[in-house]
């Protein structure tokens, strides 16, 4: 178990840049993915076909997970980014079923860049709902006491989110190849299913995270006060809170 | 666990090169059929609620026009109900006033009817009167009463009214000059009541009149002179003859 497992291992160069697998796989999944958006979208028409169906089916279902969670008015701006997470996670998680082929969320480099955008695109989100300056100042309510630990949850909850995917992932790429060393070709078959389940799931948990986030910037806490007209959501409320019990 | 920048970095623009991707390969074109999708859905949906407001309407105004319809046949059965009733008492109206007539009618007729039996029934009672009484007179009648009779119209004829006298007077001028006065008596005349007769007829008349005398009985007791065509009745018959007349007259 060299340090090329857990990190990337550099395939080539490109003059200064150093092209990991992981970046590889990386521009696998998008080709793969922006050649099957293209098939599904290719002549659409009023009366869907089976594949139109589908295309139809995936965004109207994560339009509506994203509905449940932000404003009206905020869904269509929130969702090609919460599902492109959730897409790229799903295919990068399940690209290491690929024999040969690691997946790209099993490398800390690529989960923590995918977290470092939901913590950009959090506060990007939240300014352009909100305004700069209302949405600084929510981080000192309900008291500027709380402020630092405002930022350290901030912090935290990026982190994490960096994390969980990469631990989750590695560990079970680790536990498939150590199965695999041991016991034989064919025992890891059920540890593969458990793979499918584990990716399914880490998209859904890393999306829904970040869907959460993004929803908490948009719409104001409980304790802004400051801002009486934009009501509170239960949606952004579970958020924060699943926020909170994230971070504990 | 190792941490590679390079790869951070070319995962932060591959991750925001696939969303760019995907919004332009699958979101925009899926949410714009959804859109069209569901405007026209709407506009459907619009549409029926604007033709099912329209079949309430519609169906509003036809039970209207269906009760306005069902007033107008009330109304329509009440009018021709007063007008038959109206025809029906006009016509009973005109068949009582019809039977009204016609029971005058009858009434008229059978009081006619009854008039007429009636009279029928006074002349037949007055004609066995007189028959009666002309052969009670008949079994009376005696040349003296004929006598009599005679004494009462040379009374009359000497106390005759102008009238009278100027009509038989008329009826003497239009005689001949040999004209005579006929005298019809029911009994044998002797010579001196037939000179009376005479001199009284001819003070009557105006000139001299000789009488020829004739039997007949029929004229039961008394004599008729006849003057021309001016007659002098002085006999029960005659006297009869002029009370059943004035009978039947009344």
């Amino acid at each position: 178990m060299s340090g090329s497992e857990l990190a990337g291992g550099v395939l080539f160069h490109l003059g200064p840049l150093a092209i990991t697998d992981t970046v590889a796989t990386t521009w696998g999944v998008m080709l793969f993915l922006a050649i099957a958006a293209r098939l599904l979208t290719y002549r659409l028409a009023p009366r869907p076909s089976r594949r139109q169906t589908i295309a139809e089916g995936v965004v109207a279902v994560v339009e509506r997970a994203i509905g449940e969670a932000v404003p009206a008015g905020a869904v269509r701006r929130v969702l090609p980014f919460v599902a492109s997470l959730w897409i790229f996670v799903l295919a990068a998680n399940l690209a290491g079923l690929i024999p040969g082929v690691h997946a790209p969320t099993r490398d800390l480099s690529a989960t923590a860049a995918l977290a470092a955008l939901v913590f950009a695109s959090t506060h990007w989100y939240g300014i352009r709902a909100r305004g700069l300056r209302a949405y600084l100042r929510h981080y000192t309510k309900p008291s500027p006491i709380l402020l630092p630990f405002h930022i350290i949850s901030e912090l935290t909850r990026t982190l994490a989110l960096a994390i969980r995917l990469f631990g989750n992932i590695m560990s079970l790429e680790m536990a498939a190849l150590l199965v695999l060393l041991i016991a034989g070709f064919l025992v890891p078959v059920p540890l593969l299913m458990l793979h499918v389940i584990e990716a399914v799931v880490q998209a859904y948990i890393f999306g829904v995270l970040a869907l959460i986030y993004i929803g908490g910037a948009i719409e104001p806490g409980e304790t802004d006060e400051a801002e009486p007209s934009r009501a509170v959501s239960p949606a952004a409320a579970g958020a924060e809170n699943s926020n909170d019990k994230e971070e504990s | 666990m190792q941490f590679d920048w390079t790869t951070f970095v070319l995962e932060v623009l591959n991750f925001l090169v696939l969303v760019w991707i995907l919004k332009r390969f699958l979101y925009q074109p899926v949410l714009t059929v959804l859109d069209s999708r569901q405007a026209r859905i709407e506009s459907e949906m619009a549409q029926a609620a604007r033709l099912q407001q329209e079949g309430a309407s519609l169906r509003q105004q036809y039970a209207e026009r269906l009760a306005q319809w069902a007033e107008e046949r009330e109304q329509l059965r009440q009018q021709l109900q007063q007008e038959l009733g109206q025809l029906r008492a006009a016509g009973m109206e005109k068949i009582r006033q019809s039977l009204a007539d016609e029971d005058g009618k009858a009434r008229v007729r059978n009081a006619a009817a009854t008039a007429s039996h009636e009279a029928g029934l006074i002349r037949l009672a007055a004609s066995e009167a007189y028959r009666n009484v002309a052969a009670m007179l008949r079994r009376l009648a005696s040349p003296m009463l004929t006598a009599s009779i005679v004494q009462l119209l040379l009374e009359d004829l000497a106390a005759l009214p102008e009238e009278q006298r100027a009509v038989l007077r008329s009826a003497a001028e239009k005689l001949a000059a040999d004209g005579q006065a006929e005298v019809a008596s029911a009994h044998p005349l002797d010579d001196g009541t037939r000179q009376q007769i005479a001199r009284g007829v001819s003070a009557a008349a105006g000139r001299s009149l000789p009488v020829t005398v004739s039997a007949d009985a029929a004229l039961i007791a008394g004599v008729r002179v006849a003057v021309g065509e001016c007659l002098l009745h002085a006999n029960l018959l005659d006297e009869l003859a002029f009370f059943r007349r004035q009978n039947g007259r009344a």
